[in-house]
Formats: structure tokens, C-alpha cells, sequence
């Protein structure tokens, strides 16, 4: 039914979009209640947001194993690591110590995800180092301004660029607390009017996007 | 090919062997240059200071294991600085993957400091919803979060004494690598419910950081590893961070040195291909 499908979310997000606008002015105890009761709300929405998430992810990669598609070997890693860290989190409750002692789900965390996760953050040095080599190169005025600037920050934020030129640290200050900070906020001023214009929008039943299917 | 196509087209692995040399020996033979302390981070520590004994501090770890090496001796260096000055200690963290690494952190710091659970320091965890967890804390930190990482009542701690919403907050830190982080907590949290706010982050997003400090927003900022190390020392406790120092220093010069000789032979190119008179197009190499 068009009904259920289109006018009620649009119905409802035009009430709540305009009563939870109008909820911030209004410092009255009813109007704080509801709040917490819906804030509450969205942290058991966020919970299975992360149900989904995970189901999604699940079917995904099923998919690929099961049509045998090209590095499907790492789909398969993702499944048993998964599986895996579930059965024995739910096995020992998700607790990461007992009594002080290390579980078999801590040592799941301390020993594979948090040293995973940190080399592959720590590779992005190599890569910065190999690419700006590469393209970091002062093809027009502009990209030369930048090259200086960078220098100079980079410069300015370790102690042995303070040391060999000292002036570099106080440049540096200038150009993050002016130069930097403007143009931000300029950025930001942008991002938060389109936020608005967009809020607006979709209050009104004018952008549909969400509903699926696109515009009507 | 001339030397300086030649040097332009030089094997990456070569620059990943010099990057990698520059970060082993100045952690293994250390210099210890001075580390400057920066009015941002000052202003973080300067805070903390000024807080009477007992006030309420939170410290929300909103990180992953990604980010720890910037990070995690960020939230040491906070949670040393606070214990010691017997500020009354609320951990959370909005990153789940972060959960586990942010009990590790507060647990050991509080017990190096003596410090008892649930009675100087409480460890909420981890509640999904990123915005809407601030917004339920504003109103009610209870109805958020019930029960802490370790499964007893929030209510009747100790250390909760007198605290029913972030408004009897004194002061909350966010350590951040991204959103949910800073701004989340400026725009959902200090906006309605006027406690003061500082921030911790990695270098990479600390520049876009700076609107919320130059206009008051955030009271003080600690960027990256420096930020950290800068911190140790006005703590007086130096630590990873101040240990990284030179590694970084040493590892930032080095790709100073990389670009400029990347821009040498790029001109030297231009230069050559200009006078041939085939090398009118200045973005061509």
C-alpha cells in the first residue's frame, strides 16, 4: 500500500523532524523526558544496526565462497575469524579477563586484532613516504605554496626541526591557528548550511532518497 | 634516461627501507632533543590543574587499535595527570573495537596509581548509537549506561556521588581518531549541556580541529604523538611518546629530504625538455 510505503514515513518524519527541531528550545521536563526516552530508542536501533551489519557482511562473503569468486580464500579467513572470535566472546561472555587472568577472546584482542590493526595503520608511513615522492612536486605556483607550507609544518612539529630552525615552530602555530583555521571554517560554514538546507529537505517529503526508489 | 629520470623512477622499496631505518635506530639510540609545549596542549593540562580535588573528570577513548601508538600514550599521560591529582575518573569509549584496549588503559593506570573501581575511577564501555549515547548521557547517564564494562550498577558508585547527567560533569576529553570523536561531543554534548571540553587526536585530523579550539568550542587540543609527548613532559612522567619523538623527527626529515630532492630532479627535467623547446607543457614529465 502506497499509504504505509510513501505518506506514513513522510508523515512521521515531518512530526518528528519539526518536534525534535523544536525539543531543543523547550527546557520543559515533559519535553526532556521524551528525549531521553527516544535518545534511548536509538541506542537499541544503533544495537541492531549492528545485527544487520554483521548478517550483511555474513552474506556477503557466504556468496562469494559458495560461487568460488576470485580471492574468496580471504572471504573464507573472514568467516572462520569471525565464527571463531563469536563462539568463544559468547563462550566466556565477551569477558577479555577473569580474575586478573588473560582469556582466550582477550588474547583474541590484545594479540591478533590490535597488533592487525596497528600495521595496518603504520604501513600508511611507507606509502606517505613513497607517494609524496612521487607527486609532491611543485607543477604550479599553487602546488609550490603547498610544498613550502607542508615543509614548514612538518618542520615545525618535531622537535628536531624546532632545533636546527627555531622560528619553524612558531611559523607553524601561524599557519594551523590562521591559515588553516579560516579556511576550515569556512569548509565547515558550507558543510553545516548544505546540513541544514538538506535537514529541510528531507523534513519536507522535497528529498525522498531515503525512502528507496529514489524521487517518485 | 638521464640520472634524474632515473632517480624520479627509483623502486619504492628503496624509500620503504629508508623510512623504515629512520623510525628503528632513533628508537634504538634515542638523542632526546627538548619538545617545546605547544599553548593547545598547555591549555588541556592547565585545566586539569585547576580542578579541586574530587571533581569529576571523562575521558571517552574513541579509538581503535589503528590509532594507539598516537593515542594510547595520549590517554596515559591524561589518566596519570588526573589520578594523580585525585580527580574522581569516568572512562567510556563510543569506537567498539576500541572497548577492550580502553579497559586495559584505565585499569592498569589506575591501579599504578592506587586508585580502587568504583570508588576513584569507573569504566562505562562501549553503547551503540555514537551521538545518541552523549545525548542520553546529557540527559540521564544511568538510563545510558546502567551498568559498567563489568557488569555492576552504575548507581550507587562511589564515584558517580552526585553525578546524575554530564551536566555534573567538570570536565570531559575526548581522544579521537575520526567521527564519532570532538565534534560529536562539542555539537551533541557541550552545546546543550555546558560542560567544558577538550580534545586528543591523531595528527592527521588535528588541522581540522582548529576552527573548534580558535573559536573556545574545544578548551585545548593535543595533536598526535607530539601532542602526547608534549604532555608527558608536563606531567613529568616521559613515555612512549616522548621516546617516538625522535623516530618522528628523524622520519619527517627524511621525507623533507625526499620531496625536495623529488622537486630537484623534476625541474632539472622541466628545464632540460624547455630548452629542447618540446617541453612548452610544464605539467608533462
Amino acid at each position: 500500500m502506497i499509504f504505509f510505503r510513501r505518506q506514513l514515513p513522510l508523515l512521521i518524519t515531518l512530526v518528528t523532524g519539526i518536534v525534535f527541531a523544536a525539543q531543543y528550545y523547550v527546557p520543559h521536563p515533559a519535553s526532556e523526558e521524551m528525549l531521553t526516552t527516544v535518545t534511548k530508542w536509538l541506542q537499541i536501533i544503533g544495537g541492531f544496526a549492528l545485527v544487520l551489519g554483521v548478517t550483511s557482511l555474513f552474506h556477503i562473503h557466504a556468496v562469494k565462497i559458495r560461487r568460488k569468486e576470485p580471492g574468496w580464500g580471504y572471504s573464507f579467513v573472514l568467516y572462520a575469524a569471525m565464527l571463531g572470535t563469536i563462539a568463544i566472546g559468547l563462550w566466556l561472555e565477551g569477558k577479555e579477563t577473569i580474575n586478573g587472568t588473560m582469556t582466550a577472546f582477550g588474547w583474541i584482542y590484545n594479540f591478533m586484532m590490535v597488533p592487525l590493526q596497528g600495521t595496518m595503520f603504520a604501513i600508511l608511513a611507507f606509502f606517505i613516504a613513497s607517494a609524496a615522492y612521487r607527486s609532491f612536486r611543485a607543477r604550479s605556483r599553487e602546488a609550490a605554496v603547498l610544498l613550502i607550507a607542508a615543509i614548514i609544518v612538518m618542520m615545525g612539529r618535531v622537535p628536531l626541526g624546532e632545533y636546527l630552525v627555531p622560528i619553524s615552530g612558531d611559523i607553524t602555530q601561524w599557519i594551523l591557528n590562521v591559515l588553516n583555521a579560516s579556511v576550515r571554517r569556512a569548509i565547515l560554514i558550507g558543510v553545516s548550511l548544505g546540513a541544514v538546507a538538506l535537514s529541510l529537505k528531507i523534513i519536507f517529503g522535497v528529498e525522498r532518497a531515503y525512502l528507496g526508489g529514489g524521487k517518485e | 634516461m638521464t640520472f634524474a629520470e632515473r632517480m624520479l623512477k627509483i623502486d619504492r622499496r628503496i624509500i620503504f627501507a629508508v623510512i623504515g631505518l629512520c623510525t628503528i635506530l632513533p628508537l634504538l639510540y634515542p638523542v632526546g632533543l627538548a619538545i617545546r609545549i605547544s599553548p593547545e596542549v598547555k591549555a588541556v593540562h592547565g585545566y586539569i590543574e585547576s580542578l579541586p580535588e574530587g571533581s569529576v573528570f571523562l575521558l571517552s577513548l574513541d579509538f581503535d587499535p589503528a590509532s594507539k601508538p598516537e593515542l594510547y600514550p595520549q590517554a596515559v599521560a591524561l589518566l596519570r595527570h588526573a589520578f594523580k591529582h585525585n580527580l574522581r575518573v569516568i572512562g567510556m569509549t563510543l569506537w567498539l573495537p576500541g572497548t577492550g584496549m580502553a579497559n586495559e588503559v584505565i585499569t592498569r593506570i589506575a591501579e599504578e596509581q592506587g586508585k580502587v573501581n568504583g570508588k576513584d575511577y569507573v569504566f562505562l564501555g562501549w553503547s551503540p548509537g555514537g551521538s545518541s549515547v552523549i545525548i542520553n548521557m546529557g540527559q540521564d547517564l544511568y538510563k545510558a549506561f546502567p551498568t559498567d564494562y563489568g557488569n555492576q550498577p552504575t548507581k550507587g558508585l562511589a564515584v558517580l556521588t552526585g553525578v546524575q547527567n554530564l551536566r555534573d560533569v567538570s570536565y570531559v576529553v575526548s581522544l579521537a581518531a575520526g567521527t564519532t570523536g570532538i565534534e560529536t561531543w562539542y555539537v551533541f554534548g557541550k552545546d546543550k549541556y555546558k560542560f567544558e571540553l577538550g580534545g586528543g587526536c591523531t595528527g592527521v585530523i588535528a588541522p581540522g580541529l582548529y576552527p573548534l579550539l580558535r573559536s573556545g568550542q574545544i578548551n585545548g587540543l593535543i595533536g598526535g604523538l607530539r601532542g602526547a609527548a608534549e604532555y608527558e613532559v608536563l606531567i613529568g612522567q616521559k613515555g612512549r611518546a616522548v621516546a617516538g619523538m625522535d623516530a618522528q623527527s628523524v622520519t619527517h626529515f627524511a621525507i623533507i629530504v625526499l620531496v625536495i630532492l623529488c622537486n630537484v630532479f623534476y625541474l632539472s627535467i622541466r628545464k632540460a625538455k624547455q630548452g629542447q623547446g618540446h617541453g612548452s607543457h610544464p605539467n608533462v614529465v
